[in-house]
Formats: C-alpha cells, structure tokens, sequence
C-alpha cells in the first residue's frame, strides 16, 4: 500500500492521479492512529494481565496494598511452593490426568474420523453430523449429567447394575479414571474435527501410486498413510494435551472428591478463598503458562512440518474410501455408541432427572411420579436463574459482535497492509492462545483491583476477558476469508479515489462475511457455554447460566440443575438455529 | 499386451447417472504406445483407471498378458496391486516423506529379491530418467520436471508389464513438456513398454504415439497412426480437434468410384477431394476439409486436377519461420500457412490451389463447432 502511495504516477492524466495522491495522504494517517490504539488496546488486554500475573507471583503482598507497585521482587511465593508437597501431585495429576484423557480422546476421535471419512461406513453423515453438532453442548452439562450416571451414591448405571447383578456401587464417576472418561468423551468431538480435516486433506492419488508399485492395503496404510498424516496426529495430540492442561470443569466437579488436586483447580481454590492467596494462585498460573506455552511451541512446529508435506494439486478429489464389507455394520455401531455416549446418554439422562424430584433408577413408580415441578420452581421461584440466562445470551451475542469487529480490524492490518508493526499486532492477537481460562480470569480479577474502573461484579469484566481469549480462534477464522480477497480489489477502489475506511466497510466487511459469520458463531456458542472465566470473575449481579449450574450443583440441588440444564440447552438451540437462519439468509442473498 | 472388450462405467451424481466410458473396446500391441486423446470429460482417464484396476468398470473384460484381470460376467476383478501395472500420475504423487530414492526402491518392496539386487534395480532407474545425483535428495525439493522423472522411475523399476500415463506433462511449462514427451517416447521405445497414455493435447499425442484413439462423450470416435489421423480424419470431430483445418460445407454432386474421387459443388465453387470415412451418395450434405499447410500460393498451372480458389486477405501475422494468414473466400474465413518471405497486405486477391488428396470430405454430421470459440489450444487449457 504504502508503495503504492508512493509511486510517482507516469500515466498521461497525471493532474488527476496527483489529485488522488494528495487526497490519499490524509487516510493513510488515519491508518496509522487506528493501529497505534488497536496495538495500545491489545497491549492492555493481553500483555498487562500477563506481566501482572508474573509480577505478582515476585510479590508477597496483595494488590492494592502500597508496597505492591514497587519494584522491589521475592521469590518466597515459588520457594513456597517448590517445597510444598501438594505442588508436586498436582504436577503429577495434571501430567496424568491430561495424558491419559487426551490419548482417549485421541483414539475415539481418530477412530471416528476414520470410520467417516475414509470407510464406507453406513450413516457416515449422520455420525460425522451429530459429533460436530455436540461440540456446541456446555461442558459443565456433560460432566453432571455423569454423574447422574455414575456417582455412587446416585448414579442411575448403579441402580442397574445392582438391580441386575446384586453387586453395589461398581462405578464411581468421582476418581481418577472417571475424571478421565468424562474428559475424553467431551473431547473426543474435537480431535474428530482435528483428524478429519487432515484426513480430507490427503491427496488420495499418493496411495493409489503406491498401489500401482503391488503394495496392498496394509503397506500403504503403514509406509504411505500413516507417515504423511503422522505430524497432523502430532499436532492434534499435542492441542488435546494442552486443552486437556487447561480444563477446569471435571476436575473441580469430580476432583474434589476423588482427591485429584490439578494446576486448574488449585488456582482456582487460591483464588476464591478468603482472603484470597494472590502469590499461591498466580505462582501456580505461572507454571500452567509456562507448560501450555512449552506444548504449543512444539504444536507449531509440528503443524509448519505438516504444511511442508502437504501437496496440494489444485484438483479437488474426494478422499478414497476403503471398502470394509460386512465390517461396515461392525464400525458403524461403535459409532454410534460413541455418538450415544458423548450426546445420547448425557441429555437423556438430564431431561428424565428434570422431570423428578428426587434421584431414582427408571421404573414405572418414577415415570407415574414424573412432574414439571423444578422447572416451575426453577422459572418462579428464584429470579436469578433467569437473570442468568440473560446474563450468558447477552454475553454470547455481545462478546461474539465485538469480537469479530475487533478481529477484522487486526485481520485488515496483518495481511493486506505493510506497516512493519503489524507483525507486532500478529504476535498479540496469538498470545492468549497460550493463556489458559483460570489464569485469564485470575488476571482480570487483578487487574481490576488495580484498574480504577468499576467493572468488577459486572458483565463488563466478564466481555473484556472474552475478548482477550477468543481472539486467537476467531482471528483465523477472518484470516481465512482475508487472505483469498485479493489486494487488487481494493486498489482497484483506492485508485478510483475511495477514503480507506469506506473501503473497508464497503469491499472487505461483505467479502468477510463467510469467515465473519463463521467465527461469530463460534465465539458465541464458546462465550456462552463458558465456565471457567465467568466463575473466577463472578460476584452477585453478573453470574452466567454455566456459573448457576455450578452454584445448583455445589448446593446439591440436583433436580433443579436438571431442569436448569435443559433450558440453557434449549436457549443454546434456539440461538444457534437463529443465526443460522440469519447466516442462510445472507447466504442467499450474496448469490443474487 | 491389453485388451480391453466392451468397457463400460458410470458414475452416480446427486441428480443423474452418467456414463463416462460407454461400451470401449480396443488392443494394444506389445511394446506400442497407445493414446487416449479427448478433450476433458470425455471420459479417457476413468477408462485409463479402469485399466488401473483404481475403478471398477460396470461392464466389460480387460486381458493384460493373456492373464484376464477383470470380466464381469465372471465378477473377476484382479485389484490395482496384483496387476503388475506401472503407473504416472498427472499431479506426480510423489511421496513427500521420502528421498527420491526411498520413494523408488519402494516400489520394489513387494517382491522377493536381496537388498543388494534391489538397490542396483532402482539405482539403474534413477540412471535412466538421468537423477541419480539427486538420490538422497528430499523428494519435495525437485522441480516440477524432476519430479515427473522421479514418478517414471517408480513406474518403471518393477518391470512391469505395462506402463500408464495420465496426462503426466500437464503440470509442466511449455517447453519442458515437449523435452519431457521427447524423453518419454526414447525411453519407451528402447524398454519396448507396452503403454497407454491419456492426454487432451493433440500435439502430445501426435509426437508420442503409435496409434491414437480419439474419444468424446465416453465412446471412441476413431483410431489410427498419428499421420493418417491427421491426414485423413473421418469426422468433423477429429478433423476440428487434431491440427488446425478450414472446413467448407457443400453438397456432393458427384462420385468417382475408381479413383476414389468426390466432388463437391459449395457456394465459392466444385472441389474434388477423397473420401475415407462413413460411405457417401450424390446429394449428401458433407464439409471439406483442408490444412492451412496444404493451400500453396500461386499453383503450378501444370497441375490440371488441382482444386484452385481465390480469396482476400483479411489479415496476416509474422510468426518467425511461418507467416499466419487470415483469408475470406466468399463467406468462409481461410487459415493458410506461408514461407516466412511472403509479403502479403490486407485487402489483395491471392489465388490459392490444393491438390485432391489433402482435401477430405467428411460427411456433415453436425459437430462442426465454431473454431474460434471451442477449438482446445494445448498450451492454454489445463
């Protein structure tokens, strides 16, 4: 761009192209303010919560207290935990815990994958459908509704299994294998949506040669197949590792009483005691970041290795599939018990417990005293329950707009301008990738202590950490669509003497829209799904559906999380069945 | 050796079914090239991968080497592995996680023989498409041209017992691509590989070929040797998709059985010219056809059976050792190519003469399409 403004027209109407040199000189400027607030704004969001987090793991006394701002540092918060056993089996668990749950989570989603993608599977559709459908339901919902499922004390598999077999209490969902099933069954969707783009990806040509050269199915699969996917297998394992890091939903639910203690929880639990062990909480966020950035460094790598083997012809080719014969009805019904263990059995078991008012195996004295009592109770009796409902739609719908308007900016400068600070605004918008919920939540909090603005206990507080966390995601969603507009378009427009930001709004923004509508929509479904920030941020007035659930289950009222649960669900759907109407429409109207 | 008898396949789409080889026999000798020539959709490379054992035809035998690999009326459908077959990949297929060596000796891998023999096997390989330098090189990190080299030797080092190619220089730039079909065809020609190679680009096919097949629509619409093909078409088809030809429509006014001779009355004059193709009777309606190389500029008067015509130049282009004219005879525009020394302003009368031999008439079919618009350019469509 700026070459262009700086070449000297040569053509013969040169007044005119001088007039339109003059005229450009003034937006360009406007360029430049824009960037400099947007890089001020992201250094704000991203880089202060994230020095403050580290700056106050070297202090050891609160912020706010005076001594706090001075640069004199300790190191007694880390020689503290480096000394405390506690740290050192929460290390252990997480280690455990995350690579236990996301190699489960990595064969199930693998093999779902596979059997959608590359076999002639029956209703490889309809699997395939309901797996990325399911990604959309709160992950606080899943991990109740096994427990329905599963507790000891309640779990409906119990009821049966004692009912048929006389032993009792065979499952415990509260122990470390539990918190792996429930971990790799809500995740499992997402190594599925990993896997299978990289499986669709592959050049189908590259295994016929082989089979050209004699070599059968077998040796394909193992020198060919396998080889050229393996830096996408290593890229998603790593991703679910890290996620699975990350998680904060299963162990606060079930580690609690199954005694597995991990980095997550114990943030959280420093920081929502009273008074609340600042130097412990954020200490502990430094050894999560420093983990998560570790495993994400080599996500990358990983990932720049697997572009290098893609060989993307140009041609489009469907991916061979491999026929199975009779085994087809074999792997179609391990899917489908996959699909109705991750989806089926959850939601079930929620709308038959909504119904109940208390806890029972299904027989016939359950279905006759079945009512709509927690859901009366739930809608009339308590308001907050509706205010909270209120409370994540806004969020979702809020946070989702800002978002994207955000993004496309940063999007904007990053690929279709030459400013050399844009590498900078790169680099910011990628960061919180690294930086998980707990931590973001545990920094907001902290920077609001300082921060003299009264967000705390509001929405607000809650939508500006959103903001930070999902700009990495929703940030290549827009790339995606930006980087097929190509330039010229809009120096077709700039030559014809339209100021930069009609450009913008008139040439980008509608050309965005595939990659816009996209991302919104994730960020909504994520913004409002959400747990693990809008609980560390949560006081009275600004709590979410999610953050209600957790209050339901910590008061163990579990008929009225049930009730509960299946209105968020329905709100959920109603959301997403709208904006996709609103995103056809679109749709439609940009093929007329 | 491949025979191939009574070929069908279809593919289902959302709507309809259609028929991408319908009912293809044909042979191919051992040790000739045999091409499949057609313009894209008409159905070549899903017969060449039905060949592959890579599609399953719906009907019809294939025979490799009197061994049957496919016979539907048995249900025998010998799989792409079993079938001793090398093949060449239009987008190369190189495999991107092994050296240009490893991706060779792979296709080796199946067959019982000591490490040492498989080595000097695929050494030799490299020998002959000239890359054994590049050996341990990755194989990501060749051009385009290499790469296609580094796909012929894998296709060649298990001794096959034929050889395919689907359109292997389509990727290629111009010049490369007739360095590489020179290539291609010594090599062939010295293993004494049974092939069959499917392009869209006539002149490809021209150069490479034993005998041509031209397709359209999934059928075959004729075979032949490269020369006679383009010499003597037998439909409007062929004539308009091999080479370059003007074609005058007209009516037959009379048949010489002797000498094989038909004249034909059109609206600049009577031509006589032969016939090849499908059996014609006075009144027919048909077009001749002629090569812009064959009209000559001032005929020798001494030859008395030449067809002899006047047009106007339209417009001329200097094309370095040819001189590309533009002619109108009457409502016909003429393409003719002249030495490089002739000097021709837009506007003059010229009078032109062809002799009856280049001059074929084909019976008018209703498949002349308008040359400008749809004639395919090898160098442009990919």
């Amino acid at each position: 761009m700026e070459e262009l403004a700086a070449a000297k027209p040569v053509s013969p109407v040169q007044p005119a192209s001088e007039k339109h040199g003059a005229k450009r000189r003034l937006p360009l400027d406007w360029r430049s303010i824009v960037l400099v607030l947007i890089i001020a704004f992201l250094i704000y969001q991203v880089i202060v919560p994230l020095v403050g987090i580290i700056w106050t793991s070297l202090k050891d006394v609160r912020p706010g207290d005076r001594e706090f701002l001075s640069v004199r540092w300790t190191l007694v918060n880390y020689v503290r935990i480096f000394g405390n056993k506690d740290f050192w089996s929460a290390t252990v668990n997480t280690i455990y815990f995350a690579l236990a749950s996301s190699l489960c989570a990595f064969c199930t989603g693998a093999f779902l994958a596979w059997a959608v993608d590359r076999t002639n599977t029956p209703l490889a559709r309809f699997i395939g459908m309901f797996t990325l459908g399911r990604i959309i339901i709160p992950g606080i919902l899943i991990t109740v509704s096994w427990i329905f499922l599963a507790s000891p004390s309640i779990g409906i598999l119990n009821y049966l299994i004692e009912w048929l077999t006389g032993v009792k209490r065979v499952l415990n969902i509260y122990s470390f294998w539990g918190m792996i099933w429930v971990l790799s069954l809500e995740l499992s969707p997402l190594a599925y949506l990993l896997l299978s783009a990289s499986f669709q990806s592959m050049d189908p040509r590259l295994e016929e040669a082989s089979t050209m050269t004699g070599a059968g199915t077998w040796r394909t699969l193992r020198r060919i197949s396998l080889p050229l996917i393996t830096p996408a297998i290593g890229a998603a394992l790593l991703l679910l590792f890290v996620l699975t890091v990350e998680n904060f939903e299963v162990p606060l639910l079930l580690g609690g009483r199954a005694h597995v203690r991990v980095y997550t929880t114990e943030v959280y639990f420093n920081t929502a005691r009273t008074p609340t062990d600042w130097g412990l909480a954020s200490t502990y966020s430094v050894a999560l970041i420093t983990l998560a950035m570790a495993l994400l460094f080599a996500y990358f790598r990983l990932l720049r290795q697997g572009e290098k083997y893609q060989t993307i012809t140009g041609k489009d080719y469907r991916p061979r599939r491999v026929d199975l014969g009779p085994w087809r009805y074999v792997t179609c019904a391990v899917c489908l018990v996959i699909v109705f263990l991750t989806t089926g059995a959850p939601l079930i078991v929620m709308l038959y417990a909504s119904f109940l008012d208390r806890m029972q195996p299904p027989t016939l004295e359950a279905f006759r005293a079945m009512s709509l009592d927690n859901y009366r109770e739930i809608l009339a009796a308590d308001a907050r329950t509706i205010g909270a409902m209120w409370n994540s739609t806004l969020l979702g719908l809020g946070s989702a707009t800002v978002v994207m308007l955000v993004v496309s900016v940063i999007s904007y400068y990053v690929h279709k301008t030459r400013f050399r600070a844009r590498k900078a605004l790169d680099f910011l918008s990628f960061v919180p990738i690294a930086i998980p919920g707990v931590v973001l939540g545990t920094a907001f909090m902290w920077l609001y202590l300082i921060v003299p603005l009264p967000v705390i206990g509001t929405l607000t507080i809650i939508g500006l950490a959103y903001l930070t966390k999902f700009l990495p995601f929703s940030l290549r969603f827009v790339s995606t669509s930006m980087i097929q507009i190509h330039s010229e378009l809009e120096e077709a427009a700039a030559v014809a003497g339209v100021p930069w930001w009609k450009n913008f709004y008139r040439i980008y923004l509608p050309l965005l829209r595939p990659g816009l509508m996209a991302g919104w929509f994730w960020v909504m479904v994520h913004a409002y799904r959400e747990l693990t920030i809008s609980l560390m941020l949560a006081r009275s007035k600004n709590r979410t559906a999610s953050v209600i659930i957790f209050d339901l289950w910590e008061n163990a009222s579990f008929m009225g999380l049930s009730a509960f649960g299946v209105l968020m669900f329905i709100v959920l759907i109603v959301l997403v069945y709208v904006s996709h109407k609103i995103s056809q429409r679109y749709g439609i109207q940009e093929q007329i | 050796m491949v025979v191939i008898e009574g070929l069908s396949k279809s593919f289902q789409t959302r709507t309809d079914k259609v028929l991408a080889v319908d009912n293809v026999s044909f042979e191919v000798a051992k040790g000739e090239m045999v091409t499949l020539l057609g313009p894209s959709g008409c159905g070549k490379t899903t017969l060449l991968r039905c060949v592959a054992g890579l599609e399953r035809p719906e009907q019809g035998k294939i025979m490799m080497s009197d061994r049957v690999v496919v016979d539907r009326d048995r249900d025998l459908f010998v799989p792409a592995h079993q079938r001793r077959l090398g093949m060449v990949f239009q987008s190369y297929a190189i495999w991107p996680h092994m050296t240009v060596y490893q991706n060779v000796v792979y296709a080796l891998e199946g067959k019982r023989m000591s490490r040492s023999e498989r080595r000097k096997l695929a050494t030799d390989a490299l020998e002959v498409v000239k890359l054994s330098e590049l050996a341990d090189r990755p194989a990501t990190r060749l051009s385009g041209g290499q790469q296609q080299r580094v796909a012929i030797a894998r296709a060649l080092v298990g001794q096959p017992d034929a050889l395919l190619f689907d359109e292997p220089l389509s990727n290629l730039d111009a010049k490369l691509r007739i360095e590489m079909r020179t290539e291609i065809r010594k090599l062939q020609k010295r293993i004494g590989l049974t092939s069959i190679y499917v392009t869209h680009d006539q002149s490809e096919a021209l150069a490479i070929s034993d005998w041509i097949i031209v397709m359209q629509n999934g059928r075959i619409v004729e075979t032949g040797r490269p020369t006679e093909i383009y010499r003597y078409p037998r439909t409007i088809f062929t004539a308009q998709f091999i080479g370059e030809t003007n074609l005058i429509p007209g009516k037959v006014a009379g048949i010489d059985a002797s000498k094989k001779q038909v004249s034909v009355d059109t609206s600049v004059g009577r031509f006589v010219g032969i016939s090849i193709g499908a059996a014609i009777k006075p009144g027919d309606k048909v077009r001749i056809s002629i090569r812009p190389e064959d009209l000559l500029l001032d005929p020798p008067l001494a030859e008395k059976s030449w067809n002899r015509i006047k047009a106007q130049v339209d417009n001329s282009a200097f094309a370095g050792s040819v001189v590309e004219a533009e002619l109108r005879c009457g409502d016909y525009p003429i393409h003719c190519l002249f030495g490089r020394d002739t000097d021709l302003s837009p506007g003059i009368e010229l009078s032109l003469g062809f002799s009856p031999e280049v001059c074929v008439v084909l019976p008018d079919d209703g498949s002349f399409a308008d040359d400008s618009q749809t004639k395919p350019k090898s160098d442009v469509e990919q």
